[in-house]
């Protein structure tokens, strides 16, 4: 946690704009959460218009009208504000590193209850009370 | 009803470990959760090389992501979750570092907030 799923178009980004957008949300998600670095997770999703997506943290199937989306999962407790805030950063991040219009990019981040995730062996703690030692968890395998 | 759907990356965990993976899942559940609980369901998507990451970098992270009946309780949800994991890493030969297990209601909405 957090999650954030980008479903783009086949073959609208290459790896160097992967990359780059994943270390941009990265440093938007802890920059307002103070989240640890290595507990965002980024993946990109190449997707059909027909295609169906469920939501990672909520209910049903992801339901959107642009080109590329940006599907957030996070862990409860955040003012509802916070959670706007993350995503307009990491819209505007998507947008300038893809090139893609602003029109173009819609998304969401829905949230569950931070007891209901195991990472790294342990039940991840409400928002805010990370242990000091989390951030030491720098050490990203693979 | 228990769904679960595994999400790995690509390379990572090989399709002939599969089922002794849902196995060990669908043991654990049913052992944990009770059979009463059922049916049970489990799927599989697979990230392609280079289009996952952590922390900005490539990942191997694997995500077990359940739904449960609602009402689990909290001992018995963590209990789940770390013996599917205990099972994960044995099979796998995965760390714990790199493996995320989540069991959520599946009446749960997510209290989603949308963009423009």
């Amino acid at each position: 946690m957090p999650l954030y799923r980008c479903i783009v178009p086949k073959n609208s980004l290459d790896y160097g704009q992967r990359q780059e957008i994943a270390e941009a949300f990265t440093n938007v998600h802890c920059g307002i959460s103070a989240a640890p670095r290595s507990f965002v997770h980024v993946w990109f999703i190449e997707s059909g218009k027909d295609d169906k997506v469920k939501d990672s943290h909520g209910d049903g199937f992801l339901d959107y009208k642009t080109d590329y989306y940006i599907a957030g999962g996070n862990r409860a407790g955040r003012p509802p504000e916070v959670r706007k805030e993350i995503l307009g950063g990491l819209i505007e991040k998507f947008c300038e590193i893809s090139g893609a219009d602003r029109e173009n990019v819609s998304g969401h981040i829905s949230e569950g209850p931070a007891s209901w995730t195991m990472e790294a062996g342990h039940i991840l703690p409400e928002p805010g009370q990370e242990p000091a030692e989390w951030y030491e968890h720098e050490t990203i395998p693979g | 009803m228990i769904e679960f759907l595994c999400t790995v990356q690509e390379g990572c965990i090989p399709e002939n470990m599969r089922p002794e993976l849902e196995k060990a899942i669908q043991n654990t559940s049913v052992e944990i959760l009770g059979i009463a609980k059922g049916p049970f369901s489990i799927s599989w998507a697979e990230i392609p090389r280079d289009f996952g990451f952590r922390g900005g970098k490539p990942t191997t992270t694997s995500h077990v992501r359940g739904q449960i009946p609602d009402g689990c309780d909290k001992e018995t949800r963590e209990r789940l979750m770390k013996e599917i994991g205990e099972r994960w890493y044995d099979i796998t030969g995965q760390t714990e570092d790199e493996l995320i297990v989540a069991a959520r209601d599946e009446g749960w909405k997510g209290n989603t907030i949308k963009s423009n």
